[in-house]
């Protein structure tokens, strides 16, 4: 173990991989999601009404923090090739004589079309002018009131018999920049872990080496392999450490659970992720195969996770697929106990299914490489 | 031209003899294409578990529920006695929200009075907190418009005036170009641009590691090369970007002479940035373990599923030199958006200057590396001894 960490500092592409790549990558997506909460999506106004309540409506969306008023267009054709383009995410349209069947009880229509290509970007612009035009109109509807003679208190609730207490449970500043964090860096670590280990092993193991030096000395296949893995293992439970110190110190990440239990979850993904990069080389003793198995199961690994289409909601053939990956049960982990405040008892799962994998993954390493002595014996 | 054409062959072969370069830019991509969206095929989420806490259990309550029950958002799954258990539900992850309609409920509807009905969203999953509250506000509204216009009529308005009182102005929302806010039918077509970018990464960045250095003038061995990925890519990217889109069903808008237009540069762009990524990295190892872990990087630099309005500004500037950024942009805008080469102008512009930009560094690389064979050999071993 300890030549391995002299063999890591000797090393400096190894440990640009192990370390530089990790942090720069974290560093990368932090900055990215720094500025929290997306604001001021552009969208353009079609006023065809030109009045004091379609300015008074257009000045209210430009208030809405979701959208700002970016341009004002005179057709529905113009609007739509702005939002083609990209120069806009939506567009209001007022049509013409609006104030005059507002008041006449006509009840013209107003509609908001968005980009929903763009979904995150669209839902905002649809967010925002679904408030900005529901204020305008509650004002409207209080003021008529108010003009047949009701109290202004008395409109207000009148217009509002029953009002939506909304309640964002877990996450009341409505913030994904956590949530997005949370799942991306174990992801990435996930990536550079399996790829990081197999790429150190391949070092010792790998064609053109001679693995029984190491072998040797180490007294056996499995404790020479078990200081291979572990000082990794070291290394990147210092930067999920790190990372953690810095999003939920310097980020301000609310952290309401067990730490314990985080940090079980910590090592046992660390380690199962390492052990899916031991496999695959083991099993194929070629770093360029064993990269392109480590590249399938830990690439496309974040859509599994659930974060943006939830899992309950797959098909159960990717439920599965998920559930075999470590990432996902140490993003759940993590979520529940640093958002969620899930009981602990419940949060002992996703623990458990980590200690399961990491097992199962050792345990298909050690048969192979009882394999690779049996050979390694014969062949001596 | 003679040297333009063994430039290209060259490539071709170290493509194609390459098996594993073969299997990045064949086996891995048919891989990907099958893995990367099957957590999205459901497409949309529907009766989305929702806890019932109802302290009036009236017929006025229990009309609310059956309203809210037949909304196709949510579907009421388990009734709770208080908070806590309800809370319980939602930390299992067997329920995303709670209906909560106190007690009085009838009554201060009855007396005329506001009478509020809360309800809690599971807000660690955006698409479920959407949706519950979706399912929930609508009905909601609904019938408090139509309480607000019963009382208008019980003083005496007619139905038409009562109607347009509360309710103005008819506020529609037209959502354009994913009508039905289908989730495969927003990821794929961006995540395909980028696992085709990482493929052709990853698989040209080896041939780089791996090849032999040219004789010829570097500006023709570049030019080849380029020249043997537009013959290769030729039949991938319409296979990956318009056939399998098909095959999956997503709807397609654009034009194939479009698509081909901006594919055209995304692909030489993709190469020539292999190249740079090779001669810095210089070991096959290393461009693996370092492409592997850019790609979800570069997904969300490209300003797709992170609105590009909060990507903060000097980060956005390090992301227009990733081919993916305007790509996966303009791709989307045309197969999925309608829209035609003329509204995209500055995103083939932007293409190109990196085509331009990227190749002119690669021709200096190739210039640097053309080093005299014996000094060569030497730069050999010491690249090997260093991995």
């Amino acid at each position: 173990m300890l030549r391995e960490f002299s063999l890591l500092l000797h090393r400096p592409v190894l440990l640009g991989l192990v370390v530089l790549l990790p942090v720069l990558m974290i560093a990368l997506l932090t900055s990215i999601f720094r500025a929290g909460i997306p604001t001021g999506m552009a969208v353009a106004v079609v006023d065809l009404d030109r009045s004091d309540l379609s300015r008074s409506l257009t000045r209210m969306l430009d208030a809405a923090p979701e959208v700002r008023v970016t341009h004002q267009v005179l057709s529905l054709s113009e609007a739509r090739a702005l939002i083609v383009s990209g120069a806009v995410r939506g567009a209001v349209w007022l049509p013409a004589h609006l104030e005059r069947d507002i008041t006449r009880g006509e009840r013209p229509e107003i509609v908001t079309f968005y980009d929903n290509q763009h979904m995150s970007a669209g839902s905002l612009v649809a967010r925002g002018a679904r408030g900005a035009i529901d204020t305008a109109l509650a004002g409207l509807r209080v003021s008529i009131r108010e003009g047949q003679g009701e109290a202004p208190m008395q409109a207000q609730v009148a217009v509002q018999p029953i009002p939506l207490q909304a309640h964002a449970l877990f996450n009341p500043a409505f913030d994904y920049v956590h949530f997005l964090l949370a799942a991306l860096v174990p992801t990435i670590l996930q990536i550079i872990a399996a790829a990081g280990t197999a790429y150190a092993i391949s070092l010792d193991f790998g064609p053109g080496r001679n693995p029984y030096d190491l072998v040797r000395r180490a007294g056996g296949l499995l404790p020479a392999m078990v200081g291979k893995i572990l000082p990794y293992t070291v290394v990147f439970l210092l930067i999920l450490g790190l990372s953690d110190v810095a999003l939920y110190g310097w980020l301000d990440v609310p952290l309401r659970g067990s730490l314990p239990l985080m940090a079980a979850g910590a090592v046992l993904f660390v380690l199962a992720s390492q052990l899916i990069g031991a496999l695959a080389f083991v099993l194929t003793r070629n770093m360029g195969t064993a990269a392109s198995i480590i590249a399938v199961i830990t690439a496309p690994a974040f859509g599994f996770m659930g974060l943006g289409f939830p899992r309950e909601a797959m098909a159960p053939f990717a439920q599965v697929w998920g559930a075999l990956i470590p990432g996902t049960w140490y993003v759940q982990l993590r979520i529940d106990q640093s958002l969620r405040a899930t009981p602990v008892e419940i949060s002992v799962w996703p623990v458990l299914w980590l200690a399961l994998i990491a097992l199962g993954l050792a345990a298909l390493v050690l048969a192979q490489l009882a394999r690779l002595r049996r050979n390694l014996e014969t062949a001596a | 031209m003679r040297a333009v054409w063994h430039a290209m062959r060259d490539e071709l072969l170290a493509v194609f003899a390459d098996s594993q370069v073969r299997s990045i830019l064949l086996v891995s991509l048919a891989i990907y294409a099958v893995i990367y969206p099957l957590p999205y095929r459901a497409e949309l989420l529907r009766d989305v578990p929702v806890v019932l806490i109802d302290q009036d259990r009236t017929t006025t309550s229990a009309d609310l529920v059956r309203r809210v029950d037949a909304s196709e958002a949510v579907a009421i799954s388990t009734v709770a006695r208080d908070m806590a258990q309800a809370i319980r539900l939602v930390q299992e992850r067997s329920a995303y929200g709670v209906l909560l309609i106190p007690e009085g409920f009838e009554r201060n509807l009855l007396r005329g009075r506001q009478s509020p009905v809360a309800v809690y969203a599971d807000a660690s999953y955006f698409l479920m907190y959407q949706r519950v509250m979706q399912g929930a506000a609508v009905p909601i509204r609904q019938m408090g418009a139509e309480v607000e216009a019963g009382r208008l009529m019980a003083t005496g308005a007619g139905p038409e005036v009562a109607r347009a009182q509360v309710s103005p102005a008819n506020q529609v929302e037209v959502a354009l170009f994913n009508p039905a806010a289908g989730y495969a039918t927003y990821v794929l077509p961006a995540a395909f641009v980028l696992i085709l970018q990482q493929t052709i990464l990853m698989g040209l960045a080896l041939t780089a590691t791996r090849r032999r250095r040219g004789t010829d003038h570097p500006v023709w061995l570049v030019l080849g090369r380029m020249v043997a990925w537009v013959a290769i890519y030729a039949v991938l990217l319409p296979i990956y970007l318009i056939v399998l889109p098909a095959l999956y069903g997503l709807p397609n808008l654009g034009h194939v002479v479009d698509v081909l237009a901006i594919g055209l540069p995304f692909v030489l762009a993709a190469g020539l940035l292999a190249q740079c990524v090779a001669s810095v990295l210089r070991s096959a190892a290393v461009v693996q373990v370092v492409l592997l872990a850019v790609g979800l990087p570069f997904f969300f630099l490209s300003g797709f599923a992170w609105p590009v309005e909060a990507i903060p500004p000097l980060i956005n500037i390090l992301a227009q030199f990733v081919p993916s950024t305007p790509a996966i942009d303009g791709l989307v805008r045309v197969t999925q958006m309608g829209a035609r080469l003329p509204d995209l102008a500055s995103t083939l512009w932007h293409l190109w200057a990196l085509t331009g930009t990227l190749g002119l560094a690669a021709i200096l690389i190739e210039a640097l590396q053309a080093k005299p064979e014996s000094v060569l050999i030497h730069q050999q071993q010491i690249d090997e001894m260093g991995t």
